[in-house]
């Protein structure tokens, strides 16, 4: 700081209150940077490290001779609890619930943020505070009503099966989370699209009436076109929820071949087999990680901009 | 029978009474302006026949057929809104023809008629663009396109020019007009620039708090309005509205006005309409439109009763093409027209000519026009 601060005395002969806490500014805000960054930084270069590295040297120096047999591993070796078959499984076992529940729920949030803003009807505010009142429910207070609704669900697709052949998905884990989700993100998706389409010109929907647009067809082509900034917020919000979900994991796909990736981390955090593999584990958690980042630099813009559209009419 | 009718049209949200009792009709061609303050109900009224509103009581007919429950999409009707209401994910061509898509009109009878309105409008060249990259007076026109394409019984428009500036405001008023001319459509328009309805209308409908003070055409409007809200509302100036008293000096009755520091001013009404001989040694309210109040070299020269009073001049307005002269009469500032190269000068005491043939008098009691 003070080389940089030297030449500008020299020139102006002194430095302005102004320069002196922009310098204070920006030097907190690096500190902070770095000390929230530091985490990262570890897992990131310990996840390049050979055993020997992490056993013998520094944990905050770059890898010597990186490597990614750490990452191999994790994705396709490694052992959670008794199967050694790496994270890969587990990573789609995400994907398969992440991708329709985040899809279910954002449409349904905008269908209920659409009905409650463009077809008021008598007690809309009443239910969207019911609804909201959905976002304020604990996780553990819902866990054993759910796993008993998910339980008939799950007899009943013994029924099913016994019918017709088919259990049409009721009593699988992969769907029974997919349903948990769907249901748990429905107040917070329909507070985001009701804020914003709160703010939607109503004349927009009264120009499609008198041009003869159906209720669905305003939905599918006034409405959902300009909601982009705030699907964006609700996607990210949604896959960054649903996938770092822990608890609704392991409580209702804890085990077995069905385990999303949060809870298969953990396993093979937990698993000792001898050594503890550090850089193995810190991949594994990497790969873990990386789905919700790609999707905050890919969309982030757009995270930005669609929270301050929700706020102020743009 | 005429083309658009309304009978006792009532309008109620829970206890509140939006519109009150509106009876209107219009003919075939004709232009209907909806103007008053806002809150009172205009909008609303139009919402109503479009059918974004629904309706608690009455009737509306359009060429003889009811109208009141039939999907805004199956009135014959097209709207041109505040805010234009453009789909701003569509290009111009989108938005012209969405109406016809719906309706399931093949692409190739949507290119032609989106052309023929391009042309009337001359938007050709932006159908391409979309509306976020349009000024706000083309994006006027887009919204009128959207409206003709339909070639509808009934045109509704929601206070069109509001969002423009005064000088693009003149120039889509006059393009109205001509629309209305060259393609003789009946349409029903909402203002509360009491300008645009005197220009537009063939018929103007003045209301206030749900209820339609007074329809007529915008010269009844104009010069013989039936209560104080309506003298008051119309014209630009507006009328100046005087207490007085109806005095009578034998001859017959006169209209005296008090005057701060001064002798009242008496004009004689010489052979006064009957109705105010009721009113003699009463109060009532003068009416008289700065254009009948000017300098005596400017008063109109056909009219029967001109009346001279010496009047103190407090504020001069020059406005170019006319000189505006502010007196105080009864307590209130009085707004005179004069020509624009008057001689006249703030502080001094100059005649006035009243054109009394114009005048008109109000009861303060009811508001109600006396004569």
């Amino acid at each position: 700081m003070s080389a940089v601060a030297t030449p500008a005395r020299q020139s102006t002969g002194g430095i302005s209150a102004r320069t002196v806490n922009r310098i204070v500014i920006y030097g907190l805000l690096a500190l902070f940077a770095l000390f929230y960054l530091m985490p990262l930084f570890v897992m990131l270069v310990t996840s390049f490290k050979t055993m020997d590295e992490i056993q013998n040297g520094n944990m905050l120096a770059l890898p010597q001779e990186p490597t990614f047999a750490p990452w191999i591993r994790a994705w396709s070796e490694v052992c959670s609890g008794l199967t050694c078959v790496g994270m890969k499984g587990y990573f789609w076992n995400s994907i398969k619930m992440v991708v329709p529940a985040v899809i279910i729920s954002t449409l349904l949030g905008a269908l209920n943020g659409y009905v409650l803003t463009k077809w008021r009807f008598r007690g809309a505010t009443l239910v969207f505070g019911l609804m909201l009142f959905a976002c304020f429910i604990p996780f553990q207070s819902v866990l054993l009503p759910m796993a008993t609704i998910l339980g008939s669900l799950g007899r009943f697709g013994v029924k099913l099966q016994n019918a017709t052949g088919l259990t049409f998905g009721f009593g699988n884990p992969t769907v029974n989370l997919v349903f948990v989700h769907v249901v748990y993100g429905i107040g917070f998706t329909t507070l985001f699209f009701r804020n914003y389409y709160e703010a939607f010109p109503n004349e927009l929907v009264k120009a499609a009436q008198i041009d003869g647009a159906s209720f669905f067809q305003i939905f599918r082509r006034i409405m959902l076109p300009n909601s982009l900034p705030i699907i964006v917020v609700t996607v990210i919000y949604q896959f960054t929820n649903i996938w770092n979900d822990f608890l609704f994991a392991s409580a209702y796909a804890g085990s077995g071949d069905v385990m999303p990736m949060t809870v298969a981390l953990n396993n093979v955090v937990n698993t000792s087999t001898g050594v503890v593999e550090y850089n193995v584990n810190m991949a594994a958690a990497m790969i873990a990680a990386l789905p919700t980042l790609l999707v905050y630099v890919l969309a982030g813009r757009y995270f930005v901009r669609g929270l301050m559209a929700g706020a102020v009419k743009g | 029978m005429a083309f658009l009718e309304i009978d006792g049209l009532k309008k109620r949200f829970g206890a509140v009474e939006i519109l009150k009792g509106i009876d209107l009709d219009l003919e075939k061609g004709g232009f209907l302006v909806l103007v008053g303050p806002s809150g009172c109900g205009k909008s609303t009224l139009l919402n109503t026949i479009a059918g974004l509103e629904t309706i608690t009581e009455g009737e509306i007919r359009v060429d003889g057929r009811t109208i009141n429950d039939l999907h805004p999409s199956k009135r014959d009707i097209a709207m041109v809104f505040q805010s234009y209401a453009l789909y701003p994910n569509m290009t111009v061509a989108g938005n012209i023809a969405f109406g016809m898509e719906m309706r399931g009109v093949p692409a190739g009878e949507r290119q032609k008629a989106i052309d023929k309105v391009a042309k009337v409008l001359q938007i050709g060249h932006l159908l391409k663009r979309k509306p976020s990259q349009l000024s706000g007076g083309q994006r006027q026109r887009v919204a009128m396109g959207r409206a003709l394409v339909r070639d509808p019984k009934l045109f509704l428009f929601d206070e069109p020019l509001s969002n423009l500036d005064a000088k693009l405001r003149v120039d889509m008023r006059i393009e109205i007009k001509r629309l209305h001319a060259t393609t003789g459509t009946t349409i029903v328009y909402v203002t509360h620039d009491q300008i645009e309805a005197m220009t537009l209308a063939t018929k103007i409908a003045v209301m206030r708090d749900g209820e339609v003070q007074q329809f007529g055409t915008p010269a009844e409007i104009y010069n013989n309005p039936v209560n104080l809200f309506v003298a008051d509302f119309m014209g630009s100036p507006a009328m100046n509205l005087i207490p007085a008293t109806i005095g009578s000096n034998g001859s017959g009755f006169s209209v005296v006005m008090e005057r701060e520091a001064r002798q009242p001013i008496s004009l004689p009404l010489g052979n006064a309409p009957a109705g105010l001989s009721a009113f003699q040694g009463k109060p009532i309210i003068f009416g008289v439109r700065p254009e009948a109040l000017t300098d005596p070299e400017g008063a109109e020269r056909n009219a029967s009763n001109i009346a001279r009073a010496d009047c103190h001049i407090e504020v001069i307005e020059p406005a170019g093409s006319d000189t505006f002269a502010v007196t105080n009469l009864g307590g209130k500032a009085v707004v005179a027209r004069l020509r624009a190269d008057a001689k006249i000068q703030p502080g001094t005491v100059t005649p006035l000519a009243f054109n009394l043939t114009k005048a008109v008098f109000f009861d303060p009691a009811t508001e109600k026009r006396i004569v």
